[in-house]
C-alpha cells in the first residue's frame, strides 16, 4: 500500500513537473510570437491605464531642475491616459540586481552604456523596440552599439543614448597672460595655442609655474583611467578587438600607444606629486576657481560645478552675485581637448599634429525587467529622447546630446562632441562585462606612469619609449590575466 | 632633616600630578583635535577643504549650517535628521524595555532552559551581526519592512537583549532578601519588578537607553541595506551619498548629528555615574 502511495506520489510531481514546463515553453513561444521587432514581447503597444512609473535620473538633471520639468511635461501629456512618472527618488548609484528583483527598483533608469549593459547581461533590463523611436534615425550608430548586445546570434538593443559623455578642457580665459594674443597665438586665430595643443599646453605649464610655484598649468590625476586611456587611443591603442567586442584582444599597448604614455609622463612632470592620486580629480573644481591651476579635462556633465565654483570665488572678491555668474560663465572655458604632436614628444617643437583621441561614454534610458508597466515606460523612454527634450536638456545642463538635430541646434560644444562621437575620436566604453576589469591594472600602470616622474634619476622605470612599452603590455597582460581567472 | 623630607615629598607630587596632567592633556588633544578639526571645517567659509590655510580654514561662516537645513532639493538633512531620531527614540524604548526584561528574567527566576540560553545567547553575541545581513535583507523583503523606519526599529529593538549581561549583573546585586520580604507581604511577581526592583535599578535604565539609543543614531550598515529612498535615509546614509564637492555639508551634517548624543551624554551622565558606583559598592 505504502509503495503505491509513492508511486501516486511521484506519478503526480512528475505530471506536474512536466505540465509547469510544459506550460513556460508555450508562454515563451507566445511571447515571441508578439513581437516583430527586437524589443522584449511585453511592448505590446497597450498603455497601461493608472499607473505611476519612478523614474531615476542623474543628481545634475535634478538639482539643475531639468527633470521636474521633463516629468511635469509628461504628466501633463499623458494626464488623461492616468501615466503619471515620479522621482524614484534613490540614490543614483543604485543596485538594480539587488533590489529590483524584490520590487524596490525603479522602472526606468538614467545611466551610463557600461552600468546599463552590466544589468542587461544579468537580465534586469528589457531589451527595447528602438526602431519605433523618433529619435533612431537622429543617433549614431556607434552609440546605438554601446547599448547591444547579442544572444543567439540576435541584437538587442536595452537603452536608448540621450547624452554623450568624453574628456573636455576646462580653463579660465581671465588667466590667460595678458599678451597671449601676440606670444601664445602664432596662428593668429584667435584661440590661445594651450588650448589648441598640448605642446603648447606643456610649455605654458612650465611657465606658469616657474614664474609662482604656486600656480600650475595643466592639472590632472593621472590615476584615473577613463581620462588617461585616451592619450594611448590617440597614438594607436584600443581597449578590445574587434570593435571592442573581443576581450582576447587587449589594445593598451598596440600601435605606437607608449608614445601617448610619454606624452602622460611629461604633462605629469609640470604638475606636483597631487597627480599620483585622486587630489586633483577632487580639488580641481576649487583649485581652477581660486587661480591655482589654469586648465583640467572633465566630463561636460559637471560644467555647472565648476561654474557654480567660480562664481562663489567672484562673490568672495566682492562681486554681487549677477554679475559674479555674467563673470564666471564668460570666463570658464570647456572646449574639445587640444591635439597632440604626431612625434609623441612634447618638447621637440614639431608642428605636426594629430587628433586627440578618448574614451567615452553614452548615458541614457533603460527600462527595468522588473517593472510592472512596460508600455507606459516605454511611453516616457519615447518622451524624454523627442527633440524638445533632449534639447532642453542639452540647454538646461550644458550636456552633449546624442541626437544629431539636437546637437546641431545646440551647437557650440554639443556639436563638437556629437562630431567627435561621429568621427570616431571619442571612443565608447565596451558593452562587455570584461571591461570591468581594466580598471585596477590600468589604474596601477598610470599612478606607477606618474610616480616615477618624480622618482630620483637613478631609480626611474620609464626613461625610454621602450620601456613605456613594456609597461603597457604588462598592463595588457594583468588585464588578460583577471579576465580570465574570473571567466 | 624632617623640612626636607617634606619638601622632597612635594616636590615629587608635583612632579607626579605634573607628569600626569601633561599626559592627559597631550592625550585629550590628540582625541580632541579632529573634533575641532571637523568643527572648523564645519565653519569654512569657502566650503572646501582644499582652500585651508594649512591646516584650517581661512575665513569662517554659519552659511554652510543655513544651507544644511535650507537647501533641500537635493540633500534634505532635516528629514534625514528626524528619520535617524524616530529610528533612534523607537529603538531606545522598545530595546531598553526588551533588555530589562530578558536581564530580569535571566537573574530573577529559575526554569530549566536558563542556563542553555545564556550559554547560546553568548555563543550567539560573539558573531558580528553583519555576517547575517544578507539573512536580514531577504526576512525584510519578504515581511515588506523594506523602505520602513519601523522595519529598522524592530531589527534594533529584537537585537538589543543579546547583550543583557551587563543589566543582569545589576539586577544580581540587588538582594534577593528584599523580593523574599516582599513575597511574605503578598506582593506578586509582577509587583515585585515594578515596584522594587525597576525602581533600584534606575541608574541601569539610563545607561541601557543611552548605549540603545547611540547604536542606531550612528549605524550605517543596516540603513543603507534596508532603506532605498532617499527621504527615508538617516543621517549617516545620507552624509555618505553627498557629492564629493559636498565636504562643508558633510563637515556640519557630522557636526550637528553629534549635538543630540552630547546633550543626551551630559544630562544622563550622573545616573551613569550612580549605576557604576552603586554597582561598585554593593559588589
Amino acid at each position: 500500500m505504502r509503495k503505491k502511495l509513492v508511486a501516486a506520489c511521484l506519478l503526480a510531481c512528475m505530471v506536474f513537473t512536466t505540465t509547469a514546463c510544459g506550460s513556460g515553453s508555450d508562454s515563451k513561444a507566445a511571447s515571441k510570437s508578439g513581437s516583430d521587432g527586437t524589443g522584449s514581447a511585453l511592448f505590446t503597444g497597450e498603455l497601461e491605464e493608472n499607473v505611476t512609473i519612478q523614474v531615476l535620473e542623474n543628481d545634475t538633471a535634478i538639482s539643475e531642475g531639468y527633470f521636474q520639468e521633463l516629468i511635469d511635461a509628461f504628466n501633463e501629456e499623458y494626464k488623461d491616459k492616468g501615466i503619471q512618472a515620479v522621482d524614484a527618488n534613490m540614490d543614483q548609484y543604485l543596485d538594480l540586481a539587488n533590489d529590483g528583483p524584490y520590487g524596490y527598483g525603479p522602472d526606468v533608469l538614467y545611466q551610463a552604456n557600461d552600468v546599463i549593459m552590466k544589468y542587461a547581461e544579468g537580465k534586469h533590463i528589457l531589451p527595447l523596440p528602438v526602431e519605433d523611436l523618433d529619435c533612431y534615425d537622429q543617433i549614431p550608430e556607434s552609440a546605438w552599439q554601446a547599448y547591444q548586445t547579442e544572444v543567439d546570434g540576435k541584437t538587442y538593443t536595452c537603452g536608448v543614448p540621450v547624452n554623450v559623455q568624453a574628456p573636455m578642457l576646462y580653463y579660465r580665459k581671465d588667466l590667460l597672460p595678458d599678451d597671449w594674443e601676440s606670444t601664445w597665438d602664432k596662428d593668429s586665430d584667435g584661440v590661445p595655442d594651450m588650448t589648441e595643443n598640448w605642446s603648447s599646453m606643456y610649455e605654458y605649464s612650465v611657465a606658469r609655474h616657474s614664474e609662482d610655484s604656486s600656480k600650475y598649468g595643466y592639472m590632472k590625476s593621472l590615476n584615473d583611467m577613463y581620462f588617461a586611456s585616451g592619450f594611448l587611443f590617440s597614438y594607436g591603442g584600443y581597449i578590445f578587438g574587434d570593435n571592442n567586442t573581443d576581450a582576447s584582444d587587449i589594445g593598451f599597448a598596440a600601435g605606437e600607444a607608449e608614445k601617448g604614455a610619454n606624452v602622460l609622463s611629461q604633462l605629469a612632470s609640470a604638475m606636483n606629486e597631487d597627480c599620483i592620486d585622486d587630489t586633483i580629480t577632487t580639488n580641481a573644481y576649487s583649485k581652477l576657481a581660486d587661480g591655482t591651476y589654469f586648465a583640467t579635462i572633465s566630463t561636460p556633465d559637471v560644467y555647472s560645478t565648476f561654474l557654480a565654483e567660480l562664481e562663489k570665488e567672484y562673490v568672495s572678491e566682492g562681486l554681487s552675485e549677477d554679475d559674479a555668474a555674467a563673470k564666471a560663465k564668460e570666463n570658464l572655458v570647456m572646449t574639445s581637448l587640444p591635439q597632440l604632436p604626431e612625434s609623441g614628444d612634447l618638447t621637440d617643437g614639431s608642428t605636426e599634429m594629430i587628433d586627440s583621441k578618448s574614451m567615452g561614454g553614452v548615458n541614457g534610458y533603460a527600462i527595468s525587467s522588473y517593472t510592472k508597466a512596460p508600455n507606459a515606460c516605454l511611453e516616457f523612454v519615447k518622451f524624454a529622447t523627442s527633440y524638445e527634450m533632449t534639447k532642453l536638456r542639452a540647454e538646461t545642463l550644458g550636456v552633449a546630446p546624442a541626437r544629431e538635430d539636437a546637437a546641431e541646434e545646440v551647437g557650440g560644444v554639443s556639436k563638437e562632441i556629437y562630431q567627435n562621437l561621429d568621427n570616431g575620436n571619442i571612443i565608447l566604453m565596451p558593452s562587455i562585462t570584461e571591461v570591468s576589469q581594466i580598471w585596477t591594472p590600468g589604474q596601477t600602470f598610470f599612478i606607477d606612469l606618474a610616480k616615477d616622474v618624480y622618482r630620483p634619476e637613478s631609480e626611474k622605470k620609464y626613461t625610454s619609449l621602450e620601456s613605456m612599452k613594456a609597461g603597457l603590455e604588462d598592463m595588457c597582460n594583468q588585464i588578460n590575466e583577471a579576465i580570465t581567472t574570473l571567466q | 632633616m624632617k623640612n626636607r623630607i617634606t619638601y622632597k615629598k612635594s616636590a615629587g607630587n608635583l612632579l607626579d600630578t605634573g607628569i600626569t596632567y601633561i599626559i592627559l592633556l597631550v592625550v585629550a588633544f590628540i582625541f580632541f583635535f579632529p573634533c575641532l578639526w571637523l568643527i572648523l571645517a564645519s565653519l569654512s567659509k569657502s566650503g572646501s577643504m582644499y582652500s585651508f590655510d594649512g591646516f584650517f580654514p581661512q575665513s569662517y561662516s554659519l552659511d554652510t549650517f543655513k544651507k544644511l537645513f535650507q537647501d533641500t532639493t537635493m540633500y534634505n538633512y532635516p528629514k534625514w535628521f528626524l528619520n535617524t531620531l524616530f529610528v533612534a527614540t523607537g529603538s531606545c524604548i522598545l530595546g531598553t524595555f526588551l533588555t530589562i526584561l530578558t536581564a530580569y528574567t535571566m537573574s530573577r527566576f529559575q526554569f530549566k532552559a536558563r542556563k542553555p540560553m545564556m550559554k547560546a545567547t553568548m555563543v550567539l553575541g560573539m558573531f558580528p551581526s553583519f555576517m547575517g545581513m544578507t539573512a536580514v535583507y531577504l526576512l525584510m523583503t519578504q515581511f515588506g519592512l523594506i523602505n520602513h523606519l519601523w522595519g529598522l526599529i524592530l531589527i534594533y529593538a529584537a537585537g538589543a537583549p543579546m547583550g543583557y549581561l551587563t543589566q543582569k549583573g545589576f539586577f544580581d546585586t540587588i538582594p534577593k532578601a528584599i523580593d523574599e520580604a516582599a513575597k511574605i507581604d503578598g506582593a506578586t511577581n509582577f509587583q515585585i519588578f515594578t515596584k522594587i526592583n525597576l525602581p533600584l535599578a534606575k541608574p541601569m535604565i539610563v545607561y541601557t537607553a543611552l548605549t540603545s539609543f547611540t547604536w542606531p543614531w550612528s549605524d550605517f550598515i543596516l540603513p543603507k541595506l534596508l532603506l532605498k529612498e532617499k527621504n527615508l535615509y538617516t543621517v549617516a546614509v545620507g552624509l555618505m551619498s553627498l557629492d564629493e564637492t559636498e565636504f562643508a555639508r558633510f563637515a556640519a551634517g557630522s557636526v550637528f548629528i553629534a549635538l543630540p548624543i552630547v546633550i543626551l551624554y551630559f544630562c544622563l551622565v550622573k545616573n551613569m555615574v550612580d549605576s557604576v558606583s552603586a554597582g561598585a559598592v554593593k559588589g
